[in-house]
């Protein structure tokens, strides 16, 4: 026995173990089901080798192949510890203090912020008036008269068919309108009455637009009669039911009439060949 | 930012000036929105309203 084991000194061995030139270590010829030798001091353990936490055959493992060492996985096994990926730096910024980043561009002008903000606040004050004024004035126009119905509310007569000294009654709104195209005589009659001592005392002048053109609503103002033209103490008009006597401008002259005979809103047109009450 | 300080003094500062302002604004700005409406409906219809129309069937005296 201690000659073979000063032979075995003697002889030098090539070696089990080496590196391949592409640098892959090579183990040719290892016997990887040798089983470590017994150990006196396992008691009872599971035999060496096999190790309840080690990896099924199935999954893979090393197994050896004429190019020498093989390991190989045919599955995918999650890794048994913290994972953690580690990026290569080749050079780490050095920094001497902290240095607060400059946030000058990120930051908001407080003046032009102000301006649009109150920019903003009136353009909205803008259009909400406008629609508000909006809805009120069509609101408004609502309650205005049409145009048929502003167009049935005048009256439009020809002047050139009445002769002079005559009365025509025409209807408007509802009532009886007295257009008298009086004479030189009868124009003179109104002008000359002393008209401040009436009932209710207005001028001639007042009363009429042209002096030849009389224009006035027929309703006594006593109570609503329709006085009876060229009739009457004053050559003018005189109403039945109570006794009112008006004169030739339609002023009240007599009877209980409180006022004189209204004139309405008129106006000639057409060089004064029509009247246009309302 | 001259724009917006000359903006804030002149119109915003005080709440009379601002209010007024709308005002105002909201008048021209009625005007102008019936002035616009109006003429582009007009360019819309041309040709099919009375006063495109009128010519061809009432004779001026």
């Amino acid at each position: 026995m201690a000659s073979f084991q000063a032979v075995k000194k003697a002889v030098t061995l090539a070696p089990t173990v080496r590196t391949l030139p592409s640098g892959i270590p090579a183990a040719p010829l290892l016997n990887l089901a040798a089983r470590a030798p017994h150990d006196a001091h396992s008691h009872g353990h599971s035999p060496a080798g096999t190790r309840s936490d080690s990896a099924p055959h199935w999954v893979g493992g090393v197994s050896t192949s004429p190019s020498g060492l093989r390991s190989k996985l045919f599955t995918t096994t999650s890794p048994s510890a913290n994972y953690q990926q580690r990026f290569i730096h080749t050079s780490v910024a050095r920094k001497d203090a902290p240095e607060v980043p400059d946030w000058s561009n990120y930051r908001t002008n407080p003046d032009s912020n102000r301006a649009l903000s109150y920019f903003m606040v009136g353009s909205l004050g803008v259009l909400s008036a406008s629609v508000a004024k909006s809805s009120v004035s069509e609101f408004l126009q609502t309650m205005a008269a049409s145009a048929d119905v502003l167009a049935l509310a005048k009256v439009e007569v020809e002047l050139g068919a009445i002769p002079e000294g005559k009365n025509v009654i025409i209807k408007w709104r509802g009532k009886p309108v007295f257009i008298r195209h009086r004479t030189q005589s009868e124009i003179e009659e109104a002008r000359t009455a002393d008209w401040k001592t009436f009932r209710d005392p207005e001028s001639d002048e007042d009363r009429v637009k042209k002096p030849e053109w009389l224009v006035m609503l027929g309703v006594c103002t006593h109570l609503g009669c329709v006085p009876i033209g060229e009739a009457g103490d004053y050559g003018g008009w005189f109403c039945p039911c109570h006794g009112s006597h008006y004169d030739i401008s339609g002023r009240a002259r007599k009877g209980p009439a409180p006022l004189n005979l209204e004139v309405p809103a008129y106006e000639f047109t057409e060089g004064d060949e029509k009247v246009v009450i309302g | 930012m001259p724009l917006s300080n000359t903006l804030y003094n002149t119109f915003f500062k005080r709440n009379s000036v601002f209010v007024a302002t709308i005002f105002a604004g909201a008048f021209t700005f009625g005007v102008g929105f019936d002035l616009g409406v109006t003429a582009f409906y007009d360019r819309w219809n041309k040709g099919k309203q009375w006063k495109d129309i009128r010519h061809k069937y009432v004779e001026e005296e």
